[in-house]
Order: C-alpha cells, then structure tokens, then sequence
C-alpha cells in the first residue's frame, strides 16, 4: 500500500482505479463518460500536488521510488520511477490534455462507449508510465503498452480507412522499438544495470559499439517523433484516427520521442550525440521544411494539421540536438507547445467534422460570419502554432532558433548558422499554410448552403478550448516560470557535453 | 583376410541385395519372401557376433512369426496378388541419389574414426549373457523401466491400431 | 542381485506411476459404464490429471543436485520436474478442451492414448538414456498419431494422422540410425557417459557432427522446426482441435526438452558446430513460418505457422548454449505452452459453434463473445511478444540469452521476424474486433468448465508477464541442472 502512495506512482496507477470501475459498468453509457472523466482530473489532481512536492531548483531525479522487481541470475531489473525537470511538463501535459480529450468524446463517440474510456484511461497509464519510468526494462514496457490502446482507438473508432492506419501505426512503431530492445538487453547484459542513472554513472561503451546503440535508440524514437523519412505512418494514423485520438496523439504519443531522445539518446550517448549532432540536425531541419511544404497542398484540414506536426516536431529535434541550454529548454518548451496548439487545432477540427462530418476546405468558406466566437478561438489558435510573437508558439520557437544559432558543441563541418537560417524559413512557409487553411474557411462569403444554419461553439466545446488557450497566452507571455522547471536539469544535461570535442563520424 | 570375414561379407551383401529387393519388386508376395531372407541374414550376424540367444529370437520372431503374418496378410487383404504397376513416383532417382551421397559420406566420416577399423575383443565365454540379459531387463539398476514403458507402449499401439481399423458406424 | 529400489526412485517416477494407474481406471471405467454415461471418462481424466499435478508438484520436486536413478535410465531433476508440470498442464487443458466435442468425449481410448502420450512426454523430459529416450520418444509419438487421425470418418483428420505417421517414422527411424551411431562410437547408450566418451576425444568431430545431424533430425521432427515442418500445416489443420493444441504444446515442448539436454550434455564438444547448423534452421524456421503465415485464412494453419516460427524463436535459446539460454528455453515453453493453450481454447470453442476455422468467420466476435475476443487478444499479444504478458519476457529472454552468447545477428532476425509475426497477430485481431460479422447480435456462449481452464490460462500468462521472479527461478533450476 507504502509503495502505491508514493506521489509517481499514484499518478501513474491512479487511472487503473477508473478502469477497474469502468469494468464493472454495464452498458451505462453517459456513466461510463462521467467516469472516466472524473478519473482523468482527479488524475490532474495528483500530478499538481507531484508539482508541488517538485523542487525546481534541483537538477536531479526527484520523488523517486526503486524497488527490486527482478533479480535472479545476473538480471538486475529494478522497478524505478522519478522525476525532473526534463520529464515534469510532459506528465502535467498528459494529465492535461487527457480530461479535454476525453470531455471532446461527449458528442463524437456513440459506439461501444465504456470501452472507448478504458482504451484511453489505459493509454494514459501507459504515456504517465513511459515520462516516469527511470528504468529501461520498465520504460520499454510502458512504451510497448500505449501501442495497444491506441491501436484500438483507431481501429474501432476511427475513421474508414482505420484498419489500415491502426496496423500502420502498430507495425512501424513496433519495428522501430524492438531495435531499441535489442540495444536495451545489450545494455543490460553488458553494464548490469538497466537502471538509468546507475548506467549514466558506469558510462564506458566503447565508442563503435556507442555508435549503434544510439542508433537503435534513435530508431525507435525517429519513429515515434516522427522525423523524416520514418514519417508516413503519422497522417494515415491522425485522419483515421477519432479527434480524441488525434489529441493524444499529437499532444503526447509524439512526444514520447523527441523525449526518449532527450532521456536516453543524449544521457546514456554523450559521446555519440555530439557526433552525431549534424545529422540529427540536418534531418530535423529537412524534416521542417518538407512537412510545411507538404502541409500546404492539403485539402483535408486535419491531413494539414497532421503535416504541419512534422515540420513542428522537426523544431524540437532541431533544438535537442543544438546540445546548448537555450537549445534543449527551448525543445522541451515546444514539446509543450506543441502538444498545446496542435491539440487545440485537432478538437477545433473536430468541432466542425461533427457538425458537417467533412474536413474538406472546399466545402467551407466564409465561417467567420455564421461562427464568429469558433472563428476568433481558431485564429488564436492558428497564430499560436505559427509561432506569433506574444503567443507560446513564438517562445520555443525561438529559444530553439537561438540555440541552434549557439549551436554550441554540435558545430561540426555544417555550420549552425545554416540550420538555424533554414529552420527560420520554416517559420514562414508556416505562416503560410496557416493563413491559407484560415482564410478557406473563415474568410469570403458563405458559398455552401450547408453551412448557413451551423450552431456556434456550445458551452461544452468551449470549457474544452479555453483552458488551452489560457495556457497559450500564459507560455506566450510569462513563460518564466515555465523555464524555471526546466533551467536546473537541462543545465546538468548540457554540462555533460562540456568536455566533449566533435569528432567526424567514422 | 579371415575365413570369418569373407563369411562376414557374404553374409552383409546378401542382406544388403535381399533388403533392395524388397523394397523394388512390383509383387508385394515376393517382396515378403525377400523380407524373410533379409531378416535372416541378420540372423546370421547375430550368430558371427557371438550373441546366439538374440539370433534364435530374431529367427522365431521376426521370420517365424512377423514375416509369415506379413505374408498372410497381404494375401488375405488384396483379392489379387498380381504385379503393382508402377511402385516408384519422379522422385525415385534423386532420393536413391541422397540415399547415395548420404552414405558414402557417413563412411568418409566413419573412416577417420580409429576404433572404425579396429578389431572388436571377443566376450568373455565364462559369461552367460542370456541369464544378463535376463536379469538387466528387470533389474531396477537395469532396464526395467524402458522394458515396462515398452510393454505400455505396445499396448497403446494395440489400441490405436484397433481405433484406425474399426469398422465405422453406418457404413 | 537386483539391487533394491529407493525411495528416490520412486519419488522420480511419480507422475508416471501415477498416470499409469489413471490409464487403467480410465480403461476399466470405459468397459463396466454403459454407453450414455461415458460422459464420466472426461472428467475422471480431469481430476486425475489434477491429482498427478499435485502429486508431482509436491511431491516429486528434486533436491539441488541431480540425480540418475534406474540404472543410469531417468534423471531426477529440475528441468525433468519443470517439464513434467508443463507437460500434464497442458493434457490437463487439452481435455477440459475435449468436454465438448461429441466425437471423442464417449470414448474411453481417446483419452487413454491421450495420457498414454503424456506419459511419453513425462519420460521425455526425464531420459538419460538413448534406449529409454526413443522408447520415451515411440510411446509419445504413437498414440499421436492415432489422435490426430482419431476421426476417421473425416478425411482431412485421416490425413493428418497419416501424413504425421509418415513423417514421423522417417525422421525417427534417422534419428535412431544417429543414436547407434553414438553408441558405436561412446561404446555406452547413457547420454551423460556418451558426454564423458566424448569428452576424452577419440572421436573426431566430424564423424560425430554428422551423427548429430541425424539426431537433429529426429527432434526436429517433434519441435516442427524447418526444414523438417512440412508435416505440421496440415496435420494441425486435419487433427481434432483439441489434439492440436497438444500438438503444438506440449509435443513440442517435450521435444525442446530433449533436444536441450541432448544437445548440451552429450555433444558440447562439437558445439560450434550444431550451434552453426541450429542457427540455421532457427533463421529458415522463423522467417518462413512467420512469412507463410501472414497468407493463411484458416486459424489452424495461421497457428500452425506461427508455432514453426515459435520453434525458431526458442531454437535462440538452445543455440546460446549457455545457463541463461537453457532457461529462456525452458520460460519460452512455459509461457508458449499456457499461451497457445488459451489461443486454441478459443478457437475450439468458437468452432463449436460456428462450424468453420476460417478467420473470416471470426468477423464480430468481440461483440458475440466480449471475454473469447479479450482471450484471444490477451493470447495473441502475447504471442507476438507485447508487455506486459508472458511471451514478451520469453521472447526478451531468448534474445537475451543469444545477445549474451554473442549471436546479435541471430537476435536482430529475431527480432525482424517479431515485426512480421506481429503483423499476422493483428490481422487475427483486426477481424475479431474491428470487421464487423453477420451474426452480431447472437451471443456465443462459453461452456462453464471451458471458460475456467481460459481464465487460468490467461491469469498465469499476466503472472508469467508481470511477477517474473518464481516462474523465472524454475527455469533457472532446470538450467542450471545442465551445467
């Protein structure tokens, strides 16, 4: 009972409780909605007092529990949770989004209603779990498990291609992480330990061997990111998937891989990051490029918003691999960001899908008159994820500009100044595909009949939007606090690349 | 070249032509014949191997009592004993090839084995082995458990046999 | 001058004694019961089975150290006790499987074949003695065939039983060519004195590389490893379902057995070499067992491909040759034989009803069955080695013990064919819960005492894939009693 109280472990485990419940609820349809909602903010709750208890000033693993799990023979598999100031956004970013997506479901799932909520209870014990885990045998775990979930809330409630899109998704993440197991056992074998600050203390991995582990690491999590070329499972899995499943998606599955980069990549690798700094980079900032220019053709908004994901996570690598404090600050920021805009964009999708149950911008035009209060919320929205000065897009962003400028120890023979330039022209083409998807579908005259008697936002659909957008313009124009969180850690991160020297690669 | 080898030779190729025949002639009553002339060239090496009781067994046993049984059977079950036309499918060639090559390459193998052409010591004559192997198959420090698993084993052939050959209900 | 019989001895052979009297009472009953109340013989080999269980759980478990009892004939260890319990597991399951099927259930020899078999199997798992492995390897194998051709007023099971026949007295007639051959050479048929011959080299390897190819081929044939599966698609296809299931079980985990102990203790000189040939047949099994089934419309024959992969998988941890590699095999067949039992309940219950194996017709069934659809997803995620269930650690230990014993090569396709295997998974499980099936609305009931043997099944598979240490620290026993 001592070791399911500790404060991690309650906000990890505590949605199982919401899941037992729904379990033994027969078809009590809107209950099991209420359940399950309840769950997700008490879920909040937790992770606001783990805050709390949060010291920001240590640079450490903090509220940690390590227990013995399995310890035979050689194997010294340890049940290991912690947290801090890399990992404290995204657990309060996870139990954020989770109650919104969830309250989003309201209207959008009718069918098999109770197993929808378990999926995504589920899927939150398994995304809490991956942020949490200080262990890689258990992060392994956690990291396979969210997989299942989401591939039945694609696969069931998605949309008509879902089959295909859910077995996409599976397959391609799963080939991914099963390389990375594969790096795990050799890790586990070789050091001993697969307890993460016990292997960054042992260090040592010859430098060839270093080379491929980080390469099966940053397969799995390329993947998951996803970076270019890994990329092609994400827009059939975001159109088919349901507008909660997009959130989540979106907000924090993608999120598990720029953060696995982070926590394992960059602290079990040093040697090899710095080396391999120039390629992330160049691969982040063509990852940026093109998912602009692919976004920009798109008639389907939410095949748009999907796109415009990879060239936005494209940032966060970009600024992971700047190896500087600015560059790695301004990556975990964006992976907020990021999960924030891109949320808000996908439930405002929603919103008109299931009104007119089409996303195509042809069928739109002139919006802004027959909902005018959608149209505003939209706009905020759109300028947020373009990155407006004075919103939460326009800070990472530009903390990850400036890191990449540094460019620090990730020099090499490329120049930082060229990545950094070309991330900026980014920026723009951003700012052009969103301008354009807004003025389709807000701007001009009404030109479908169909769309003259839409209701404006319910009451429901705002209490979803607003707690976003207060986040928006809080990260935009005080994100000190925010920076306070993460400052201490991502400073420890990045000492250890201090006495590093870029080497080319072999 | 001992006496006891050429009769040793004789005896082996003998074996060796009446098993081929066996399993090449188109009449399923000669191949049966051919059988009995194999299993008792067997016989005859048990005899060269000094182990006398075994090659009584296999005389009684195999000739006496399976061959025999084989051949009635065959000529109560088939209404005609006439020439089966073709025994052989397009495989034949390449397994007698395999068969070839597998052989000749387990003597190659065998031959670089030191005790392969050595030559074996005689048993001890002052030993009775029919009273040895007696008491080792029931002996607890013998092979009384494979001699009890064997006698478990027959029966559920036994069985099965029965299961396979009962006429069905209804037809 | 018979020497005398120790308690030991008796405690070794156990299960056996005790299955043997099963057998009896199984045969008497089905002479003095009348025909209409033969529905008995199911259920007196149930609580048989269970009390030969129990017996050999508690009272038949070895000490630390190995021992070889009967004249050199059984050893009495820990990987002969882990692999007795799986072995009468998976009979028990298989016949709680067979309550239902009106073609075998009024039969008192079914089910005395049927222990006959896991009689077989139990001896398996206990032989050090080539005379007693082939009887061990017959007795299991006969009664088999007869099983698998038990119906015989169905072609396709008369086929299976034939073709398995065939198969079988082949690749063991090669086999038992290779045995003599080892006994020609160690002049001694006790595997662990063969070891002691060999060991003292006068026999040059490659005379005995070549007996242990013969050798291979016999267990081959029981494990359905490539390229000796050619017998399996079909026979699993043709036999009773319920046969299957023991098939791909506990036959095969028998054969993994003897396979391991044989090939650790007698041949550990010539180690490089059948590690080199196993890893051949470990690549070609898997890659072709999980390529071939991504094309399979019936369950049986997808099940039956993914069992020749599984061979493959578990073959890593042979190969290892190492303590951790004996006991991945021995978790591997653990949670393989608890997985594919609860894998094969549902496709026999399910058949039962619908009459077909096709997977098409498992179109709708999350909706007809919630608890058969979760147990057929909770079997087949495991299957593909997801966390946290049994076949993710198992799989986890194999590569494991072949990343340890420096074969990475071996694991990356390893851990490719999981990539494949997955795919063929989810394709099962994307028609059971996501098509959408013609009979939506009938529910399809789940028999009382099927659904318990499911729900055990499926609870030890979370135990197997969450609470590791005790299942991990048998399997380590049975290691490390090789070493």
């Amino acid at each position: 009972m001592d070791f399911l109280l500790q404060p991690l472990n309650l906000v990890i485990f505590f949605p199982l409780l919401g899941v037992l419940a729904l379990l033994f609820l027969k078809e009590r349809e809107s209950l099991a909605r209420w359940v399950s909602l309840i769950t997700a903010l008490i879920t909040f709750g937790i992770s606001l007092w783990v805050l709390g208890l949060f010291d920001a000033a240590n640079p450490d693993l903090q509220l940690t529990v390590v227990r013995d799990w399995i310890q035979v023979a050689g194997w010294n598999i340890r049940y290991a949770v912690g947290v801090d100031g890399l990992s404290i956004l995204l657990v309060l970013l996870t139990t954020f989004l989770t109650p919104i997506a969830i309250l989003s479901t309201w209207r959008a799932v009718e069918d098999r209603v109770r197993d929808f909520q378990l999926f995504f209870l589920l899927l939150e014990v398994g995304m809490l779990g991956v942020f949490l885990a200080q262990e890689l045998f258990l992060f392994y775990i956690f990291w396979e498990f969210t997989l299942v979930p989401m591939y039945f809330l694609i696969g069931i409630w998605g949309g008509p291609k879902r089959m295909y899109a859910a077995i996409k998704f599976f397959l391609y993440t799963m080939a991914g992480s099963i390389l990375m197991l594969l790096a795990i056992l050799w890790l586990g074998i070789n050091q001993g330990s697969f307890y993460l600050p016990d292997l960054i203390a042992i260090g040592g991995i010859p430098a060839d061997i270093q080379y491929w582990l980080f390469i099966a690491f940053a397969a799995a999590f390329a993947i998951k990111v996803p970076m270019w070329p890994l990329h092609s499972w994400l827009p059939d899995a975001h159109v088919q998937a349901p507008t909660a499943g997009s959130v989540i998606l979106a907000g924090v599955l993608l999120k598990m891989g720029t953060y696995g980069f982070l926590r394992f990549n960059l602290q079990l690798f040093p040697q090899t990051s710095v080396q391999l700094a120039p390629v992330m980079g160049v691969l982040a900032v063509i990852g940026i490029i093109y998912g602009a220019i692919v976004s920009y053709p798109q008639s389907d908004v939410k095949k748009l918003v999907a796109y415009s994901s990879i060239s936005h996570l494209g940032f966060v690598v970009l600024g992971l691999f700047a190896l500087n404090q600015q560059g790695i600050s301004g990556a975990i920021l964006q992976m907020v960001n990021h999960g924030i805009s891109t949320g808000a964009l996908f439930l405002i999708v929603g919103f008109i899908y299931e009104r007119r149950h089409t996303r195509e911008m042809d069928e739109f035009g002139g919006l802004w008159k027959v909902m005018p209060v959608y149209a505003v919320l939209t706009l905020i929205v759109a300028l947020s994820s373009m990155g407006l000065p004075g919103l939460n897009g326009f800070v990472g962003e530009f903390t990850i500009l400036l890191g990449a400028w540094g460019g620090g120890v990730a020099n090499g023979p490329y120049g930082s100044y060229l990545f950094a330039g070309l991330a900026a022209v980014g920026v723009i083409l951003a700012a052009v595909y969103m301008l354009f998807m807004f003025q389709k579908l807000f701007l001009g005259p009404v030109t479908n009949k169909k769309n003259e008697g839409l209701k404006d936002l319910s009451a429901r659909e705002l209490a979803i939007l607003i707690p976003l957008l207060v986040l928006i313009f809080w990260i935009g124009l005080y994100p000190q606090p925010f920076f306070a969180l993460i400052g201490p850690a991502v400073a420890k991160l990045t000492a250890s690349f201090s006495g590093i020297a870029y080497l080319p690669i072999p | 070249m001992t006496p006891i080898q050429l009769v040793f030779l004789f005896v082996a190729f003998a074996t060796l032509w009446a098993a081929f025949m066996v399993v090449t002639r188109n009449n399923l009553v000669h191949a049966a014949l051919f059988l009995v002339i194999a299993l008792f060239g067997v016989a005859v090496l048990f005899v060269m191997l000094e182990a006398g009781f075994l090659a009584v067994i296999q005389v009684l046993v195999y000739i006496g009592a399976i061959a025999i049984l084989m051949i009635f059977a065959v000529m109560l079950t088939r209404g005609d004993v006439d020439d089966i036309p073709d025994i052989t499918n397009r495989y034949a060639g390449w397994v007698g090839l395999v068969a070839v090559l597998f052989f000749s390459s387990l003597v190659i193998l065998m031959a670089q084995w030191p005790s392969f052409t050595a030559l074996a010591k005689p048993i001890l004559s002052s030993r009775d082995t029919i009273v040895e192997l007696g008491t080792a198959l029931v002996s607890p420090n013998g092979y009384v458990i494979p001699f009890e698993v064997a006698s478990v084993m027959l029966l559920a052939a036994l069985i099965g046999a029965l299961v396979v050959a009962r006429p069905r209900k209804g037809k | 001058m018979f020497g005398s019989i120790t308690t030991d001895m008796v405690l070794a052979i156990l299960p056996e004694i005790a299955l043997l009297v099963l057998i009896a009472v199984v045969f008497v009953t089905d002479l003095v019961v009348d025909e209409k109340r033969r529905g008995i013989l199911a259920w007196t080999s149930i609580i048989g089975l269970l009390i030969t269980m129990l017996l050999t759980a508690f009272f038949a478990q070895p000490g630390a150290e190995a021992e070889t009892l009967w004249g050199g004939m059984l050893r009495h260890d820990w990987l002969a006790y882990v692999s007795k319990l799986i072995f009468l597991f998976g009979a028990l399951i298989t016949t709680v499987f067979t309550l239902n099927w009106d073609s075998v259930r009024f039969k008192g020899e079914f089910y005395v074949l049927l222990l006959t078999s896991t009689l077989g199997m139990t001896l398996m798992g206990a032989s050090a003695d080539l005379i007693m492995l082939f009887l061990s390897i017959e007795t299991t194998s006969i009664p088999l065939y007869v099983l698998a051709g038990f119906l015989t007023d169905d072609d396709r099971s008369t086929e299976a039983g034939f073709k398995y026949l065939l198969f079988g007295a082949m690749t063991t007639a090669v086999m038992l060519y290779g045995f003599s051959l080892l006994y020609g050479f160690a002049g001694s048929t006790g595997l662990y004195e063969i070891s002691a011959a060999i060991g003292a080299g006068q026999i040059p390897a490659a005379a005995l590389a070549g007996a242990a190819v013969l050798v291979l081929v016999g267990f081959g044939f029981k494990v359905a490893m490539a390229p000796l599966h050619f017998w399996a698609p079909d026979v699993y296809e043709g036999a009773p379902t319920p046969i299957t299931a023991f098939l791909s079980t506990a036959s095969k985990a028998a054969g993994f057995v003897v396979l391991t102990r044989v090939m650790i203790a007698a041949f550990s000189s010539v180690q490089a070499e059948w590690q080199l040939m196993l890893a051949i047949a470990a690549v070609i099994s898997m890659t072709l067992g999980n390529l071939v089934a991504l094309s399979q419309t019936n369950i049986k024959r997808l099940l039956a491909y993914s069992s020749i992969a599984h061979a493959g998988y578990a073959l890593l941890g042979v190969i290892a040759a190492s303590e951790l590699g004996a006991a991945s095999v021995v978790y591997y067949f653990l949670v393989y034989v608890v997985t594919n039992m609860a894998a094969f309940g549902v496709v026999i219950v399910v058949s039962r009803v619908i009459g077909s194996d096709e997977i098409a017709d498992y179109a709708g069934l999350s909706r007809r069955s919630p608890g058969l659809a979760l147990v057929m997803l909770l079997a087949f995620l495991s299957l593909a080695g997801i966390p946290p269930l049994g076949g993710f650690i198992a799989k986890v230990l194999v590569f494991a013990a072949a990343v340890q014993a420096e074969f990475v090569w071996l694991a990356v396709i390893g851990v490719l064919n999981a990539i494949i295997g997955l795919y063929y998974y989810l394709i099962v499980l994307k028609v059971v819960y996501l098509t959408p099936g013609k009979d939506e609305q009938k529910a399809l009931p789940t028999p009382r005492p099927q659904a318990v043997a499911l729900v055990v099944s499926i609870v030890l598979l979370l135990l197997m894939g969450t609470v590791f240490a005790p299942w991990y620290q048998w399997a380590l026993n049975s290691a490390s009693a090789l070493f």
